[in-house]
């Protein structure tokens, strides 16, 4: 540990002690609104402190922290790839703790608590982004985790005690599965840096049998099950409905926004590091194909028949899983001209516009459903008379997840599907918009029963100012990113140049 | 290198030998004394009692305890375990320390100082009154 590792370290550290912070001051402050100005303000510390040392790369040289264990180990990287992540996580954290500052009120004495464990969260997360060793990443993941668990079970009801205990229990099983293939893939190489990992199998292949021998195969596919768990794809996604139903609206939305992006993040490392020989890659891309569309089918086809609004966006966000794993499928070894950052920069910029969009459809239930008190999309009837600027946000981030223009839904599946086509998988991009197509039942529902039914109550709803905040935010991003995608875009490619170099 | 290797294994079978010999060899001998009629055999009912693990249970096993020790467990495993890291840091607080310098205590007043938040949040949210 020098200064300069604590210098790299300085997101993270300023998150946990934002946290910590936060658990102090509601000891001593009796106003709990306090609590939410002071996380959302605190927040803009990691933010800054992750623009700084963004401008402090120079060019494409990763910064490295290094542990010493007689020979050094490179175990966590400052790169524009891992900060990329930091500032949507961060962003994300901040319109999670905005549109819950209504919804803590349900917890009576324990607001410091909630935010406090989101914000552990999500130094978990930004952790996990950086991070360039197996073990290193474990650790992360469990810290990821623990609070996480916390907070599904935070209602004290017994739905939401299920849904913090399934939480627990098969992040733990899907964290076993993951050791047991990192266990694997040690015992093959000698080592548990991503790099180094990548240099030992360059030895080992013989380009003859797949993945270079049965071993690493089953090493491999453990890995990728263990992290379905986290990404929630198809078969692995039994535990997220409900997880998703049980969980406060907040964590919900957390759970769908942040700790997927945290998941993808160590994804594309793990594989675009450590397995990106061509031979590799050409098989691994094949699993996330299939993988990707049973995954969208699936959770578009069961979403159909959810009456509870928290769980059809459960479903959805299963869905959109398999939509993001086209652009892991997507790898440039699969055609000689390709474009060899299409695919992971797809994800990146496919996760950005799914975010924005989550969190504004999100923020709009949560600002209704806080008020009317049910989940069902039934008793959204006639919201759009009830609650206009909510209902039309809410329509407007349906309208995005399907992928109708002008928003960046669209702009962000026209550019996954096109990262497909070019890497010749077209018959993964028909899948993906044949599956738009089914998505668009469920989701217009929501928007027909918001817009032509009558309301069941003429009472009008409101919300309050940081909750009107984070929904004009989220809808603002989601509007302008769908004109205008170009910068999110290049932010996006030049985020991924350090995986393929 | 090999033979090194195997030789572990040759200290391990010797050892679950002497681990099966020492408790049937006592047997077998207590054994042999009462058949040579050296060991007198007269059980009585205080003989027979069960020994060695504390005393014969006083009613049923199933007796519900207080929910309230459940928290009060959780904050003294907490700190429980916070010993377990502090001392093999105090072991090893002067070979780091020529390295690290200053870190190594920073650190653990840094680990400490987040603990000392939980213990106080918990005390002051009332999780140590007992009512």
């Amino acid at each position: 540990m020098t200064t300069h590792d604590i210098y790299l370290l300085s997101p993270e550290i300023s998150m946990a002690g934002l946290a910590i912070l936060l658990i102090l001051v509601d000891l001593v402050v009796s106003r709990k609104s306090i609590l939410t100005i002071v996380a959302v303000l605190g927040l803009a510390v990691p933010l800054a402190l992750s623009i700084v040392l963004w401008f402090d790369l120079t060019d494409q040289a990763a910064t490295q922290m290094k542990a010493d264990f007689g020979t050094e180990i490179v175990t966590f990287v400052v790169d524009k790839f891992s900060l990329f992540f930091k500032f949507l996580l961060v962003g994300a954290t901040a319109l999670v703790i905005l549109a819950s500052s209504e919804y803590v009120s349900k917890f009576k004495n324990f607001h410091g608590e909630f935010f406090a464990l989101i914000l552990f969260a999500t130094s978990g997360m930004m952790l996990l982004a950086s991070t360039v060793e197996l073990i290193t990443i474990y650790v992360s993941l469990e810290l990821t985790a623990l609070p996480i668990a916390a907070l599904a079970a935070f209602m004290r009801d017994s739905r939401s005690s299920e849904a913090g205990l399934k939480f627990l229990i098969l992040s733990a099983i899907s964290s076993a599965v993951l050791l047991y293939g990192m266990v694997i893939i040690y015992g093959f190489t000698g080592t548990t840096v991503l790099a180094d990992i990548a240099t030992q199998l360059g030895g080992l292949l013989d380009g003859e049998s797949a993945f270079g021998g049965n071993a690493l195969l089953f090493g491999v596919i453990l890995v990728i099950a263990g992290f379905g768990f986290k990404i929630s794809s198809v078969p692995f996604q039994m535990w997220a409905p409900d997880v998703y139903e049980g969980s406060p609206t907040p964590v919900t939305a957390f759970l769908s926004v942040a700790s997927k992006a945290a998941g993808f993040a160590v994804i594309l490392r793990v594989f675009y590091i450590a397995f990106s020989a061509e031979i590799l890659s050409v098989d691994w891309s094949a699993v996330f194909a299939v993988l990707a569309a049973v995954s969208m089918t699936f959770g578009n086809l069961v979403a159909i028949r959810q009456n509870n609004i928290k769980r059809m966006l459960g479903y959805s966000t299963i869905a959109h899983a398999g939509y993001l794993m086209v652009g892991l499928a997507a790898v440039a070894s699969r055609t000689p001209d390709a474009d060899a950052i299409i695919g992971p920069s797809g994800v990146l910029f496919y996760l950005s516009g799914y975010a924005i969009t989550n969190l504004a459809a999100f923020s709009a239930v949560i600002a209704i459903s806080n008020r009317i008190n049910s989940d069902l999309i039934d008793s959204f009837a006639g919201m759009a008379r009830r609650a206009p600027f909510l209902a039309g946000v809410l329509g407007f981030s349906m309208i995005s997840l399907i992928g109708v223009p002008p928003t960046v839904g669209f702009m962000s599946k026209i550019y996954i599907f096109g990262a497909a086509v070019d890497t010749n998988l077209e018959w993964l991009a028909v899948t993906g918009m044949v599956n738009s197509v089914i998505s668009a039942y469920y989701y217009l529902r929501v928007v027909k029963v918001m817009y032509l039914r009558e309301p069941i109550d003429d009472a009008p709803v409101g919300s309050a100012l940081p909750m009107k905040l984070a929904v004009m935010v989220t809808m603002a991003g989601t509007a302008f990113f769908g004109i205008y995608p170009t910068p999110l875009i290049n932010l996006a490619r030049s985020a991924v140049d350090v995986l393929v170099s | 290198m090999l033979d090194d290797y195997f030789r572990q294994y040759a200290l391990l079978a010797i050892f679950a030998a002497f681990a099966v010999a020492v408790p049937t060899g006592m047997l077998l001998m207590s054994w042999m004394l009462s058949i040579m009629k050296i060991r007198p055999q007269k059980p009585s009912l205080i003989k027979q009692a069960i020994y060695e693990c504390g005393f014969e249970t006083l009613s049923g096993r199933w007796s519900q305890f207080n929910f309230r020790f459940y928290a009060f467990a959780l904050i003294f495993v907490v700190f429980d375990v916070e010993v377990v890291f502090l001392f093999p840091w105090a072991a090893s607080f002067g070979v780091m320390s020529a390295t690290f310098g200053a870190f190594v205590l920073l650190e653990m007043v840094v680990f400490v100082g987040i603990l000392v938040v939980g213990w106080l949040y918990a005390w002051r949210k009332g999780a140590l009154e007992w009512s």
